[in-house]
C-alpha cells in the first residue's frame, strides 16, 4: 500500500466509512486521473455509497441521475420551461419588441430547466456526478453519454455550447442486468464490488449502529454471511444487515434467539420462497452452524 | 505464447507496452490509450507498491468481472520479482484444449454428427423445383434438407426474418391518438407565432421486450441445433435485446458471440468457446445454473423466455420443474419450442416434457422454417 492510499482510508474512516484497500486505490486513481469510474456488483454492496463517500470527502455537491428505461435527453440534460415561455409570449404581446428580442427573451437561462447532467457541468465547484444504474437506461442514452464523458460539453441549439467549468467526478454504477457497450467501458475505470468480508461488515455495523451489542453483532454478521452462502433468490446486502440490526435494536431484543430471528426475518429476506427456504433449513440449525 | 517478463525491457514505458501486449494476447480489450494512462498512473506514484499497482492497473485494464482472472494471471507472470516458466506449459495446454473444443463443435456446425449417425435420406424437397420448391423447403424438416438446398434455405430464412422483423417494428410504432404533447406542439408551431395549429399527440412508448433463448445442443438435438443457432443469430441481428445460452450438461452464455455481423465469424467464435456440444442432457441442472447466475439480472417483467429443446432429459425431472417454476415467476412468457413436435404422431411423453408442460405458456414446434416464423405471433402478442 502506498502512503496516499493509506491516508485516504484514514480520511474515509474519520468520515464514518469503511473502505477496503482495493476500492480506496481505485477511488484515488479516479481522483488523480480524473477519469470516470464504473462500479459493478450485486445490489446492496455500497456502489451508490461510494459516490456519497467521495462527495463528503471533497465536501462538494452530489448530483444524482437515476437511470430508467426510456430516460431521454430532456429529462437528463435540460428542458425549456414551455409553460413559462408561453406565458411570457402572452405577457409581452403588446410591448414594442422585435421578434428577435422576444425570441432572445424566451430562450434565456431564466426559462431553462437544468436537469442533472447540465447541472453537473455548470456547477461552480467540482461536483460528484452519480449516474446510477446505467444498465437500466436504453442503449441510445448510453451512446449520448459517451459524448458527454469524453468532452464534458453540452450543446443547446438556442444557447450554444456549454463547456464544463469544472470537470465533474463521474461515478457510474451498474447491476449488470445487461452488458454495457465497450465504448463506454473503455472510457471508464472499472471496479467490481463484492459482498464485504466478515471483518469489514462487522466494522461497518459497529460504525453505523454503535449501540448494537458486540456479541450480537458478531452473530448477526455470521448469520447474514451464512445466508449469502445459501442459494437465495435475493441475497441480503449490507443495507439489509444494517436494517436488521436497527430493527432488533428498536424492538429491544437482547438476545439473538430463534424466536427473535423468525419474527424479524422480513428485515433481510424479501421474498416468500427465500423465507420458506431458510425456515426449512431450520433457524436453529443455522444458529448451531455459526456457533451461537 | 512467449513468457514475457518486465526484466526483458529497459524502461518502465517499454515494460508497460509489453504488459499491455501480454494482456491483449489474453483477450483483454486494451488499446493504446490504456498504456498511456498506465504511464500516467505510474507518474502519480501508483507503481511504488505491488498491490496498489495491481489494483490500479486492474481497474484500468478490465471491463468486467470475468476478466479479473486473466488479468491477475498476466500481472503475476509479468511483474513478479522472480521469473518463472510455468506459463509456457499452461498456455500450451490452453491452446490444445481450444483446438479440441473447436473440432467437436465445428463438426456439428458443418452438419456432421459426431456420433456417426447420418440422418437417413427420406422424402425431401430436392425433387421439386421453382416457386413450389421454396414453399416446400419452408415446410421441410431441417434434418431432411440436403446440403445444396441448405443455401437456398438460408436465403429464404434471411428474407422471411427480415419481414418478421419489419412487422415487429411496425407494431411498436406510436399511434395517432392520445393526449396532446404540449412541448412538441409548441416547438412545432414556433413558426406560427403563438397560434397552435398543428397538434402533436403523444402516446406511451411501447415497452421493448427482452428475449431470452435457451438452446439445447445435446446429442439428441444435433440435427437441429445448427439451424436453430442460425435462427438465433438472425433474430439477434434484427432485434437488439436478446440474450442467448446453449446448454447440454453445462450452460454457456453465447450472447457476445452471436453479436458478430458475419455468421461465419459468429460460429467460429462460438465453436472456440462453447465446449458442451453433443453431450448428454441435464436440463434441470442447466436451468438451475441459469437461475443462479443470470436469472436475477436478466429476467424481468418484460422478458420472453424461449427454450429450444426436445425435452429428452437424463437428469431429474423434479429439479427441472422447480427451476422452470422459478423462471416462470420472473418472466412474462415462457415458450417451449420442440423440434420433435413437428413429427407426426408425437406425444410429449418424455419425462422432462411431461414435467414442463403445465408451466409452459406456448408449446410450439421448431422443425422447419414455417414453424419458426409462427413465433411472430408469440413475440408480438404479449
Amino acid at each position: 500500500m502506498i502512503p496516499k492510499v493509506n491516508q485516504l482510508i484514514e480520511d474515509f474512516d474519520r468520515l464514518g466509512y469503511v473502505v477496503e484497500e482495493e476500492l480506496a486505490t481505485v477511488l484515488l486513481l479516479t481522483l488523480d486521473l480524473n477519469k470516470p469510474i464504473l462500479l459493478e456488483g450485486p445490489p446492496g454492496v455500497g456502489k451508490t455509497e461510494a459516490a456519497h463517500i467521495i462527495a463528503s470527502l471533497k465536501n462538494t455537491e452530489l448530483i444524482r441521475l437515476q437511470c430508467y428505461e426510456g430516460l431521454d435527453a430532456s429529462s437528463a440534460i435540460y428542458e425549456w420551461n414551455y409553460q413559462k415561455q408561453l406565458l411570457a409570449i402572452k405577457l409581452t404581446e403588446h410591448e414594442n419588441l422585435t421578434t428577435h428580442q422576444k425570441e432572445e427573451h424566451i430562450f434565456s437561462e431564466d426559462f431553462l430547466m437544468k436537469r442533472p447532467l447540465l447541472k453537473a457541468i455548470t456547477s461552480d465547484k467540482q461536483p460528484v456526478l452519480l449516474i446510477d444504474e446505467i444498465d437500466r437506461a436504453d442503449e441510445e442514452f448510453e451512446a449520448f453519454l459517451l459524448e458527454l464523458l469524453s468532452d464534458f460539453q453540452i450543446s443547446i441549439p438556442e444557447l450554444g455550447t456549454i463547456k464544463a467549468k469544472h470537470r465533474p467526478i463521474v461515478i457510474l454504477t451498474s447491476n449488470r442486468t445487461r452488458e454495457l457497450s465497450d465504448a463506454l467501458k473503455r472510457r471508464c475505470l472499472y471496479h467490481w464490488i463484492n459482498y464485504p468480508s466478515f471483518n469489514k461488515e462487522l466494522s461497518i455495523l459497529q460504525k453505523r449502529v454503535p449501540d448494537f451489542e458486540q456479541d450480537m453483532a458478531v452473530l448477526l454478521v455470521r448469520f447474514v454471511h451464512y445466508l449469502r452462502e445459501m442459494k437465495l433468490q435475493k441475497s441480503p446486502g449490507i443495507a439489509e444487515t444494517l436494517d436488521w440490526a436497527n430493527g432488533l435494536l428498536a424492538l429491544q431484543f437482547k438476545s439473538f434467539s430463534e424466536d427473535d430471528i423468525e419474527k424479524t426475518l422480513g428485515c433481510i429476506l424479501k421474498s416468500d420462497p427465500d423465507i420458506n427456504l431458510v425456515k426449512k433449513e431450520g433457524i436453529q440449525t443455522i444458529l448451531e452452524e455459526i456457533g451461537a | 505464447m512467449r513468457a514475457d517478463h518486465y526484466s526483458h525491457y529497459h524502461s518502465l514505458q517499454e515494460a508497460i507496452t509489453g504488459f499491455t501486449t501480454l494482456c491483449r494476447d489474453f483477450d483483454l480489450k486494451v488499446g493504446l490509450n490504456h498504456s498511456q494512462e498506465a504511464m500516467e498512473l505510474c507518474q502519480y506514484g501508483f507503481s511504488k507498491d505491488q498491490d496498489t499497482f495491481q489494483y490500479a492497473l486492474k481497474s484500468l485494464y478490465c471491463t468486467k468481472e470475468e476478466e479479473f482472472e486473466s488479468f491477475d494471471y498476466c500481472f503475476r507472470t509479468f511483474w513478479n520479482k522472480k521469473k518463472h516458466n510455468y506459463n509456457h506449459t499452461l498456455s500450451k495446454n490452453k491452446t490444445k484444449t481450444n483446438a479440441a473444443k473447436h473440432n467437436k463443435a465445428s463438426l456439428v456446425m458443418a452438419g456432421f454428427n459426431p456420433k456417426g449417425q447420418q440422418p437417413e435420406p427420406k422424402e425431401d424437397a430436392s425433387q421439386v423445383t421453382g416457386a413450389s420448391k421454396i414453399e416446400a423447403l419452408k415446410k421441410t424438416d431441417f434434418t431432411l434438407v440436403s446440403k445444396m438446398d441448405s443455401e437456398l434455405l438460408d436465403e429464404i430464412a434471411e428474407q422471411l426474418l427480415r419481414q418478421l422483423n419489419h412487422k415487429l417494428k411496425r407494431k411498436m410504432s406510436v399511434s395517432k391518438t392520445g393526449p396532446v404533447d404540449l412541448r412538441k406542439t409548441i416547438r412545432k408551431n414556433l413558426s406560427n407565432g403563438d397560434a397552435l395549429i398543428d397538434l402533436i399527440k403523444k402516446n406511451r412508448k411501447k415497452d421493448k421486450y427482452r428475449i431470452i433463448l435457451l438452446l439445447d445442443v445435446s446429442g439428441s438435438m444435433d440435427k437441429y441445433s445448427f439451424f436453430l443457432l442460425k435462427f438465433i443469430w438472425s433474430l439477434k441481428s434484427h432485434l437488439k435485446n436478446i440474450e442467448a445460452f446453449v446448454f447440454s450438461t453445462t450452460l454457456i452464455r453465447i450472447t457476445e458471440f452471436i453479436h458478430q455481423d458475419q455468421i461465419e465469424r459468429a460460429m467460429g467464435d462460438l465453436s472456440l468457446h462453447a465446449n458442451n456440444w453433443s453431450g448428454g442432457t441435464k436440463i434441470g441442472e442447466c436451468l438451475k445454473s441459469f437461475n443462479d447466475q443470470y436469472a436475477k439480472r436478466i429476467l424481468n417483467g418484460k422478458s420472453i423466455t424461449l427454450v429450444l429443446s426436445d425435452g429428452l432429459d437424463d437428469g431429474n425431472p423434479g429439479l427441472m420443474r422447480g427451476e422452470l417454476e422459478k423462471i416462470k415467476m420472473r418472466t412474462s412468457k415462457l415458450v417451449w419450442l420442440n423440434p420433435l413436435k413437428g413429427m407426426k404422431g408425437y406425444e410429449p411423453t418424455a419425462q422432462g416434457m411431461q414435467a414442463a408442460l403445465p408451466l409452459i405458456d406456448n408449446f410450439q414446434s421448431a422443425h422447419n422454417l414455417d414453424s419458426l416464423l409462427e413465433l411472430e405471433n408469440i413475440l408480438t402478442d404479449v
